[in-house]
This record gives structure tokens, sequence and C-alpha cells, in this order.
């Protein structure tokens, strides 16, 4: 039986480390949560206010107008549902292509640099990485430069008889581009699809525009990627292989029957990151054009930022970056989910450690 | 390449070598893949040096007559033309604001990571399911409400308003707890049966122990805060306050009228690139581990 | 116990820091109250333009420094790369520069949300600005801002191309069919006939010599969805699709000077900002100024300004007048002129500008029958999205275009009551 004395001591001591606990972690919750909830708390109120920036709007003097931000992206007719809707149309587009390209891609190059007998492997993932870890406003510098009409593309195009399209200027969404090579022009937009914006815009494609900011997001984010990928091949246990080889299967067959199996749940994890992640793009937007040509580059997080700053109507931004961020933890739930479903979070054992070092070396 | 030290096997392919026609097409395309990802740099680094016509005529050209130094002068000196632009400004602000939000997060992200892995508190698991709903918040959902909050705060157009809400990131902290929960126990109950306090342990057992984990953090906030750009975009509005993300964007995404400039958007884009880069070639180890504990997060 | 102490430990801990931080910097933050103002020599001013160049941005630090010298305060000059971004941002920031330049399109925006310092009735002199630009300048039927110069649009022509495609001085448009016409002769090797930016402040000239606009004068009622509009578009587009006419991001260029300038463009329509640019970046191109070929409803161009703001929220309201009224002198605009070619908004001034520079001419008499520029507040986006719908016209239909701005226009002249 514990005497009174040894209880207080422990009660102290235990008083004492959460003090401890709570001066460590105090920072954090300051930072996070002065630069975090707060502004979350304050945006999720000016989302229901008609607010120009100029008074303040946590006084009783504020606008106060429910809904009508979001009633006005949804179900009113008129501009900014039409924004809205274009912004969402580029943006899946620009996931659907990205995601696919980026992940096939960073695989693609993982598997050609974990070949044991390769020379250079170190350097070839260097030059591979090295994208994704410059800043994206100097790397869409460097992509206006080399995309425009005359530029470095169009010139390597030309060398073997392409006429490279006039990249940053041109507002044709590439499904209608194709089809008309067969003759089939894109209809005069009049039957209503969702949101207000025509069937035959909202099946358009991306524009040429478009294309190039996807290539630019394949170019620098597939590194990081590989690098992942790269990790969870050297985790494969290299008993696995060698008992497939004693079964003597060949080189096809172990790729399809052990090496892509034992990858699905990082294959599951890159995918999900690529979506959540291409939901945002934002800083090329703002460097390439912001929005044009034709708004065919404008996207939800732009429009957002755009509605507020330069149309000073802060409470359609706001409300704009509320849906954003419903879609974007939307995903985001639907990663978490799906991992643990597959019971696949790849598992942070010494094992993944060995890998991610030896991916490092 | 095969080497008599090595572990026997370890670096031996399981299936034999590829059959040669196999090994050449491989090498040609890791080649031209290889080219396709360093040709852009590499034509920014030739256009850099041409004058404005030259690098819109030739952009596939190397620079002529071992090309001119124009637009590096208009960079970092006094240059002929009226219409400088600040880049020693932009450089010394990113400087400053990397310096000091890479400072805080190594400071903060560690002592948080401790109190997440090791300190017995209550509210611990709160603030754990806290840290990783923060983690799912997309940053540029935050670019209004950021203003907003930095505006209540008079915080807006300041130095501070660009530094403190960067000095503390969600993803260092994680790092640092999955390190701190690999340390084992015993080291820190010896230290504490010697009567060392908490702040004691913290400060020279277990971090003097973290150095490779420190170092990653370092080098990841280095280079999130220097390639930051929407915090600083919302944050600040006069030029002088303009890092090099920033003043870069307005500058490429900026009016009409003055023509292109290509060569000196380029130049300027290459030197605020090179800082990360050599941070890059010379730590290149703990960027990997950065980009896998990426694939942790889950 | 332990649970809650720490909690409310932690609770103070952070009230404190959130105290101290919003405490130690009160000068911002939301605020309705008026500026306190600083008086006497030795204030400090900023103020933020957006240039067209380096000559502009070198005249304007000449013209405030001088200014300065006389009065021993200091002024620096801040040049912005979106100044309407920046201004939002600024505004909304509470930490507006003291002067700015103010672009016509947002003028309205910012008087209506209390931004602007009006300063009109402290100018004795103001009748000597032209009507139509001190009407473009006033909200709630009082002066606010005084124009900084103007401009009207001309058509600039390459004189070089125009004898090597066989034309002379006789054969220079007057009419629409003749610009047709012309611009198609003038289109090969490389260069196109006429080649302009895909705005309305370029392309809306021609809905104004067709006998449209996008409002009624009074700025009441939209009427962009007239038949005279349509007439104008579907002229422009007849030439996009023969390819006579292109827009400048098709030619690689981002505006009509650099067009003009690089030889990619025999004919472009821009306004008077283009000698002090052609100058300067192209001074061997030869051209010559013209007034825009006559339409279906006679001649038209339209009128830019912009004017000097002065911010409600600025501490030096009564040395920023001091420093408008010394930017807006005669002698100043006339020295405007000279570095960078812009118009004087006196009419005085204009008279001796007239005298001095008769190249200048077509843009000068354009003046007589141009359009000012539309001043709603709200409408800024909507003429965005004009311009945007713009870019598509070659392969868009003219009606969809104008029924859209349109139905938008009504919209937000809807919200702005």
């Amino acid at each position: 039986m514990p005497s009174e004395s040894t209880v207080g001591a422990k009660r102290r001591r235990g008083l004492r480390e959460g003090a401890w606990g709570w001066l460590f972690a105090g920072p954090m919750v300051l930072v996070l949560g002065l630069f975090l909830v707060l502004p979350i708390a304050m945006a999720l109120w000016v989302s229901l206010l008609h607010w120009d920036g100029q008074s303040n709007p946590f006084s009783g003097h504020a606008d106060f107008v429910g809904l009508d931000n979001y009633r006005r992206l949804f179900a009113e007719d008129g501009l900014d549902r039409t924004l809205f809707a274009v912004s969402m149309r580029n943006t899946l587009y620009y996931v659907l292509l990205t995601v696919p390209l980026q992940t096939v891609l960073a695989l693609f190059l993982a598997v050609l640099v974990n070949q044991r007998m390769l020379r250079g492997r170190g350097v070839l993932r260097t030059v591979f990485y090295f994208p994704s870890i410059t800043s994206s406003i100097a790397i869409s510098t460097v992509f206006l430069f080399l995309f425009q009409g005359s530029g470095a593309v169009n010139r390597m195009l030309g060398w073997v008889g392409v006429k490279g399209p006039n990249w940053f200027a041109d507002p044709r969404g590439v499904v209608w581009l194709v089809l008309g090579r067969f003759g089939v022009d894109q209809p005069a937009p009049t039957a209503g699809g969702p949101l207000g914006l025509s069937w035959s815009e909202w099946f358009a494609g991306p524009s040429v525009a478009m294309c190039t900011l996807i290539l630019m997001a394949v170019w620098t984010t597939s590194g990081t990627f590989m690098l992942i990928f790269l990790a969870a091949l050297q985790d494969i246990p290299r008993e696995l292989e060698e008992a497939a080889a004693l079964d003597g299967v060949n080189r096809r067959q172990l790729l399809c029957n052990v090496t892509l199996p034992a990858l699905r749940p990082v294959l599951f994890l890159v995918l999900t990151l690529g979506l959540i992640s291409t939901w945002q793009v934002f800083d090329q937007v703002y460097v390439m054009g912001k929005g044009a040509p034709g708004n065919t580059t404008l996207t939800p997080a732009y429009l957002s930022y755009s509605a507020g700053f330069d149309n000073a109507d802060y409470g359609q931004g706001a409300a704009i970056a509320f849906v954003l961020l419903g879609l974007i933890l939307l995903l985001t739930t639907l990663q978490r989910w799906v991992l643990r479903e597959r019971g696949g979070r790849p598992r942070r054992g010494p094992r993944s450690l060995k890998g991610a070092r030896r991916a490092a070396r | 390449m095969r080497h008599a030290d090595r572990e026997p096997g370890a670096d031996e392919p399981v299936l034999g070598r590829f059959p040669r026609p196999l090994r050449v097409l491989g090498y040609t395309a890791l080649l031209g893949f290889a080219l396709l990802y360093l040709l852009p740099f590499l034509l920014q680094l030739a256009n850099s040096f041409k004058t404005d016509p030259d690098a819109t005529a030739n952009p596939m050209a190397l620079p002529p007559d071992g090309g001119t130094l124009t637009s590096y002068r208009r960079l970092f000196g006094p240059a002929e033309g009226v219409e400088n632009i600040p880049f020693l400004r932009w450089l010394g602000n990113s400087m400053l604001v990397t310096a000091l939000v890479t400072a805080g997060r190594v400071l903060f992200d560690s002592m948080a990571g401790y109190a997440l892995a090791r300190i017995r508190f209550p509210g611990r698991r709160l603030l754990f399911a806290f840290v990783l709903a923060v983690m799912a918040v997309p940053g540029v959902v935050l670019l209004i409400p950021k203003f907003l909050v930095l505006k209540s705060f008079g915080m807006f157009d300041t130095y501070s308003g660009m530094i403190l809400p960067l000095l503390v990131d969600a993803a260092g902290i994680f790092i640092m707890k999955q390190f701190f929960e690999s340390v084992p126990r015993e080291i820190e109950e010896a230290a504490r049966i010697d009567g060392a306090g908490t702040f004691r342990i913290f400060w020279s057992v277990v971090l003097p122990m973290s150095r490779p984990s420190l170092i990653t953090l370092t080098v990841l906030s280095f280079q999130g805060s220097w390639n930051e750009f929407t915090h600083f975009l919302v944050s600040t509005q006069s030029s002088e306050h303009d890092t090099l993300t920033t003043g870069l964007g307005h500058f490429v995404s900026g009016g009409l009228g003055s023509g292109t400039q290509y060569p000196l958007k380029l130049a300027a884009a290459l030197v605020s690139t090179l800082p990360v880069a050599v941070l890059f070639f010379c730590f290149q180890r703990h960027f990997v581990r950065g980009a896998n504990s990426g694939s942790s997060k889950g | 116990m332990a649970t809650s102490r720490t909690l409310a430990a932690a609770a103070v801990c952070a009230a404190v820091a959130l105290g101290a931080v919003t405490g130690c910097s009160s000068s911002g933050g939301f605020g309705d109250s008026t500026a306190r103002q600083d008086s006497g020599g030795n204030q400090s001013l900023t103020l933020l333009i957006a240039t067209s160049g380096e000559a502009e941005t070198a005249a304007v630090k000449a013209a405030t420094a001088a200014w300065a010298g006389k009065t021993g305060n200091t002024v620096t000059v801040q040049i912005a790369g979106d100044i309407n971004q920046q201004l939002g941002q600024a505004f909304a920031g509470g930490n507006p520069p003291d002067l700015f330049y103010v672009n016509s399109d947002q003028f309205a925006n910012y008087a209506k949300g209390g931004s602007l310092y009006a300063y009109g009735d402290r100018i004795p002199d103001a009748a000597d600005f032209s009507a139509q630009l001190r009407q473009a300048f006033s909200y709630d039927g009082k002066l606010t801002c005084l124009p900084k110069d103007s401009s009207t649009l001309g058509l600039a022509v390459n004189t070089a191309m125009w004898q090597q495609a066989g034309l002379t001085e006789a054969d220079y448009p007057t009419t629409w069919q003749q610009l047709a016409d012309d611009a198609g002769k003038l289109t090969r090797n490389g260069v196109t006939g006429l080649v302009t930016a895909p705005d309305y402040q370029r392309l809306g000239a021609l809905m104004k010599e067709a006998g449209g606009w996008v409002t009624n004068p009074e700025q009441t009622a939209m009427t962009a969805d007239s038949p005279a509009n349509k007439q104008a578009l579907e002229y422009v587009q007849t030439m996009l699709k023969a390819g006579s006419a292109k827009y400048v991001s098709e030619v690689d260029a981002g505006w009509g000077g650099e067009a003009l300038g690089k030889g990619r463009a025999a004919m472009t329509i821009e306004g008077n900002w283009l000698k002090g640019a052609m100058a300067k970046d192209y001074p061997d191109v030869r051209y010559k100024v013209l007034p825009l070929p006559a339409g279906p409803a006679g001649q038209g161009t339209l009128a830019f300004s912009n004017c000097w703001g002065i911010a409600a929220k600025s501490r030096h309201q009564a040395a920023g007048v001091d420093l408008v009224k010394h930017l807006t002198s005669a002698d100043q605009q006339l020295e405007f002129a000279k570095a960078f070619g812009v118009m004087p908004s006196r009419i005085s001034a204009l008279a001796t500008y007239a005298e001095k520079y008769p190249e200048s001419k077509a843009w000068v008499d354009g003046i007589t029958h141009s359009q000012p520029p539309v001043t709603i507040p709200g409408f800024t986006k909507v003429l965005t999205q004009f311009n945007t719908d713009l870019q598509s016209l070659r392969t868009g239909d003219p009606a969809t275009v104008l029924a859209a701005l349109q139905r938008n226009g009504e919209q937000a002249i809807k919200n702005a009551e």
C-alpha cells in the first residue's frame, strides 16, 4: 500500500510533466491556433458576408447575407457561377491528366533506376529529382520562355516537321481540336449542362495552354513520386524475388506477379497524394497568365484569390476557398480510409527506413 | 561494377543481365529522359547570357561571342537603365525570412515533436489528432483567411506577419515525433535518475542524438521557406517586403508594355534557384528522406 | 484537476501572447477612423505607379524629386507589377501608398469603397481639365481625383511595309472596307496586316464607330446586345478569319507596339503611349499614326486616362494634393509628354502639345469624338470577362459574346444599386 507521500510525489511529478508537455507544445499550439484555426473561423464568417475589404467585418455593421455567396456559386445563373464552373472544369481535366501521367512516369523511372546493374544510378536519380525541389515560380518562368510561340519547344518540334501551337495563347480545347481534324466542329454552346456551362464546353478538354501546365506538373512532381516508389521497391524482400526466380519465372512475370503487387499500397498512396495536390494548383496559374487565355487556366484556388484581391469580393473568395477545402478534405479522408482498409500504409519499421536510406544512397 | 568488397549478391540482379539489345534500349531511354529533365535548366542558363532580341531569335543556340553579362549586371549592380529590379532587396528579404523561419521550425517542431512522442501530459492525444488534422488543410485555401487574421492583428505587410505564421509546420512536427519515438527510453530514464529535468534531458541528451533528423528538418525548412510563395503573396503588399518568389512572380506576371525581357527573368530565376540547388547537392539524402516522409503522412 | 489547471495556464499563455502580438502593432487592424494628418516639411510619401516603361519611370521619378527638393519632403516611387491587385490588397490591408495611379476601370470600385480622398474641391483651376475626363473621375457628383493625362486610340502604320506592298499615302484607310482591303494586301511573309490586343479597350473603338457601346451614355443601362455592336464584332471576326488580322499573343508580342516594332505587324491600333515606347525600344522602325478609319456611324475612338489617386487613409493628404498640383501643372504635363508621349489632360496644355508634336495629330483630334471609359462599381470583372470572350472571337459567335456581356453587365448594375 503506497504511503501518502509517494502518491503526492507521483502526483506532483505528473503535474510537473503536464506543465512541461504544454510548455513544449505551446509554440505549436499558439502558431497553429492563431494562424490556422482562427483564420479558418474568421473566413467562415466572412464567407457569409458581403464584404468589400474596406470596413471591419467583425463589427455589427457587417452586411450579413447568409449563404448567398455559396448560392451564387451553385444556384444563380450569372458570371460568378460561370467562372466557378469553368475553373472546376479546367482543374478536373488538369487532375485527370496529371495524376495518371505523373504516377506512370514515376513508376517507370523508379523501375529503370532500380536496375541493380545500372551505371550512374545516383546521378540519374539526382537528375530526375532535381526539378521537384526548385521553386514553382522559377520553374514557371523557364516554362513560359520555353513554350513561347517561337520558343525552344516549337523550334524542336519544327526539327521533326511538327508545327507547334502557340502554347500559352491558345484557348482551344484539345478534344475539339482533335475532333476538328475529323471534321467535327465544336457545336455552338446552347444546350445547358450543369452549373450553367454548356455540355460542349464541359467536354472541351484542357486547352492547349492548360496542357503546358500539365506537362510542367508532371515534369516537376514525377521525381518525388519516383523516390517514394524507389524506397518501396527496395523494401521488397529479396527472398521473394529469389524464390520466384527459382520457380523459373521470366522477367515480365516477375514484374507483374511479384514486384507490382508488392507496390500496391504505395501506388494508392502516390495516387491519392497526387489527387490532393493537383486540386490545389495556384502558383503556376498566378505566374503563367492568371487564367488567360480565355479563362482556360483558371483554377478554383486562383479564382478564390482573384475574387478577393482583384474584385474586392472577399465573401465570395472565402466561399470558393471553403468549397475547395471541403473537396480536398473529402479526398484526404478517402486516402486515409483506403490506405487503412488495404492495411497498406507503408509500415514505418526498420524495413522502410532501410529502404529510404538505400534510396538516399 | 562488381567490387570484391561488396556484400556478395546484394547488387546482383535476381535474373541475370538483360540481353544486349534491351540493355541498349534501356540506356537510350534513360539518357533521353535525363536530357528531358536537364534541358530546361541548360536552356535557362544559356539564354540568361543573351541579349533580349537574341534570346527571342535563337532560343536554342549557345550565346554568341561568349555571351553577355548584362542580365546579371542588372540584377546585382547599378546598371545603366533606370528601371532596375530591386533584386538585392528580394534576395535579402528571402535570406532573412528563411533564416528565421528555419531556426524557428527546427526549435519548435522538435519541441512539439518531443512533447507528443515522450512527455505524458493531459491532452496529448488530442493535440496529435490536431496535428494530423492540420496536415490535411491545404495551404491555398488559407489565402483569404490568412490575410484576414494578419490584418486583424495589424501584422499585414510587416516582417512579423511574414515570419510568425511559418514558424511551426505540422509535417516537421510529424517527422520529429517519428524520430523521437525510435529513441530508446532507457537513455532518458538513466538521465532522469541522474537528476536531469525534462528540459535538460531534451536539450542535452535527446537533441544531440537527433542530428540526422535535425539536419533533415533544417534542409526541408530551408527549402520550404525559400520557395514559399502564397503566404508572402497575401501577407505583404509593398515592394519593400518582396522576396525572391513574390518579386519574381510580380515581375514575370506583371504589366505589358515593358517587353518580355526573358534573359533578365531567366537570370533572376536561376540565381533564386541556386541556394536550394547547392543545398540539394550537399544534403541530397536528407531531401530524399523528406520526400519519403511524405509517404508516411497517411 | 491537473488537466483543467494546465489547460487554464495554456489558455492564459495564449491570451497573453495574442495580446502582445495584437497590442504591439495596433496601428494597423480594422478601423474606420480617419487617418491622423501630418503637416509641415520632411514628410515621407510613397507613390505607386504602373509604368509603361523606363521612360515613364524616370520621368515620374524626376518630377517627384523636383517637388521633394522644393518642399523638403521625400517621395518614394514604387513600380507595380499588377497595380489593381496591389492596390486592392493595400486598401483592404489598410496600408495603402499615399499616391497612386487609378485606372478608370477601378475608379468607381475604390470611390464606392471610400478608399479615395476626394480632393477635387481643393483644385481651383479644375475647369482646365477636359470635361469628359472630369466626368469619368467624379463620384457622387464630386470630382474625386485629377486626370493624369489623356489618351486616345489611333491606327499606327509601318510606312516601309506600306511601300513594299505597293501602297501609297492615297491608300491610307478612311473606311472599314479600305482597312480590311489594306490589311489583306499587307499580310505576307510573316507579316500580319493588322495586329491588336484582344481587348474591348481596342476593339471597343469599332463598336463606337458602328454607333454602339457597352452602356448608354448615363451608364444606367446596358446596350451591349445592340445590332451596332454585333456589326463591329462581326467585322473584326471576318478579318481574323481571313488571317489579315491577328491578336498580339498570336505573333508572340505583349502588345501592339511590340508587334509593330518587331516587324510582325504592318498596322496596329494603339494610343499615344506608343510614341515613347517606339522611340525607346524600336527607334529604327518608321511609322505613321492615322485616325481610326470611320465606321458606319462615322469616326470614333476611345479616351483613356488614369487619375492621381490620394488614399483616404493617407496621413499626408495636404502634401499629396500639393504634389498632384505639381504633377498636373501644364509645364509638367508637357514634360511628361516629351518624355514618354502621353497627351496632357489640361485643355490649355493640349493646345501647346498639338503645335509641338504634329505627328500626334491623329490622337489629339480623336478627343472630339472619343468615348470615355465605363465607370460602374463592380464592372471590372464584367469587362475582364468580355476581354476573355474576345480572345476567342475568331471561332466564337459575336451575338453570344455580346449577350453574355449584356447579362453580366445587367447583374453588375443591379448589384451596384
